[in-house]
């Protein structure tokens, strides 16, 4: 008896995991990227301004602490000057403060996270979260290098 | 390659499913999803005498998170939710619920407090009596509950990068249905290979009632360690 019920569940989850790729089989083009979240634009802006935050909670995971000291690094190691003239800001900012409670909305900050807000010339501003560096946070040169690439692109206006 | 090197790859596939199935595995092995996981291999792993039954019980904690994470894609794809309230509200709320809720439950299994349940006779009542004691309501709604507390970095891997996944395949079932069955996944596999191990070195010793005594301490001494490690986790 309790082999019957076994084998009805364990039909009955395979039927389910059938049906999920069934329906599935037409979004398998779709393209996931990790760091996608609002898309930014692709032509060749003249960039006025990139925020780079570090969104995190009263109580940090060690994690997201890393996360966080990585991208200040790279950010002090790589654009010292960037951050003297105003072109790029950085900080990390506590989500659940109240003072900090307009900038979270702007940024749709759901979690701990990184996001580079970039602003244009002609006052549009890009808000976009890179989850790549949480696989990163394992090896400092890789991640700092990755970021280095990326923060150099937001500024060439990609 | 290293591990997380392929984690990426794997987790930013280009095709959705297989994306949501491993950022579903780094949720399993995150600190908060792993405590609570190690608290269902022990709940499934009760009744050592019986491997089928714990792979059931097992499979029923995955159904349960699987709910929880389709519920709150649905949300938030269909219904249109505001994925920062929803984050934000379970963030706040999830964790805090769940440890005092872990260390009570933990209690009640060491028999400390006893309360009487009035009798019904209705066949209703008995089939939930019966489901009751295989354990397959409560993996279900282990399940249901566990799923619903977000720790900081499984936050970032489900709002962060599972929601964003469903909402631009426009699919609030499949991809967290993979994503859920990813995180249940060590659960079915280690509570299975806990019990066989256990079962056999029981056979070996014919001690098996003795083992599956303890096993029962054991489970709700995990529950109430893992209720503590959430209530200091939310403190400090």
């Amino acid at each position: 008896m309790k082999t019957k019920y076994f084998w009805v569940l364990a039909i009955s989850l395979v039927l389910v995991m059938g049906f999920v790729f069934f329906i599935n089989r037409g979004g398998t083009e779709t393209v996931a990227t990790g760091n996608a979240i609002i898309a930014s634009n692709s032509a060749e802006i003249n960039i006025d301004k990139l925020e780079i935050y570090h969104f995190h909670g009263t109580h940090q995971c060690y994690s997201c602490i890393t996360v966080g000291d990585y991208a200040e690094e790279t950010v002090n190691t790589y654009f010292a000057d960037e951050l003297k003239s105003g072109k790029i800001v950085f900080g990390h900012i506590n989500g659940e403060l109240p003072e900090n409670k307009d900038l979270v909305i702007k940024y749709g900050v759901t979690s701990a996270s990184l996001w580079l807000g970039t602003y244009t010339r002609d006052g549009q501003f890009s808000a976009e979260q890179n989850t790549n560096v949480w696989y990163k946070i394992s090896n400092k040169e890789e991640y700092m290098t990755y970021l280095k690439g990326v923060i150099e692109q937001k500024l060439a206006g990609n | 390659m290293s591990l997380l090197a392929f984690m990426e790859a794997m987790g930013t596939s280009n095709i959705p499913l297989i994306a949501a199935f491993f950022i579903g595995l780094m949720t399993a092995i995150s600190p908060c999803p792993l405590a609570t996981n190690i608290t269902a291999i022990a709940y499934a792993s009760k009744r050592i005498d019986n491997s089928k039954h714990t792979i059931c019980v097992g499979f029923l904690y995955t159904l349960g998170r699987m709910f929880t994470y389709v519920l709150i894609a649905s949300l938030i794809v269909w219904v249109g939710v505001n994925t920062q309230i929803v984050a934000l509200f379970l963030q706040n709320y999830g964790e805090k619920i769940l440890g005092p809720l872990l260390i009570i439950m933990g209690i009640l299994m060491l028999d400390l407090i006893k309360f009487n349940f009035p009798q019904t006779n209705n066949n209703l009542s008995t089939l939930k009596e019966k489901l009751a004691n295989k354990g397959f309501i409560g993996a279900f709604l282990l399940g249901v509950i566990f799923a619903l507390a977000f720790c900081p970095f499984s936050a970032v891997l489900f709002f962060g990068m599972l929601i964003p996944l469903a909402i631009q395949a426009g699919d609030s079932f499949g991809i967290p249905a993979v994503f859920a069955f990813a995180t249940g996944l060590p659960v079915i596999l280690f509570s299975f290979i806990l019990v066989k191990s256990i079962n056999k070195l029981g056979a070996i010793m014919n001690k098996i009632q003795t083992f599956e005594l303890w096993m029962r301490k054991i489970i709700a001494v995990i529950f109430i360690l893992v209720g503590i490690y959430y209530v200091v986790v939310t403190i400090i």
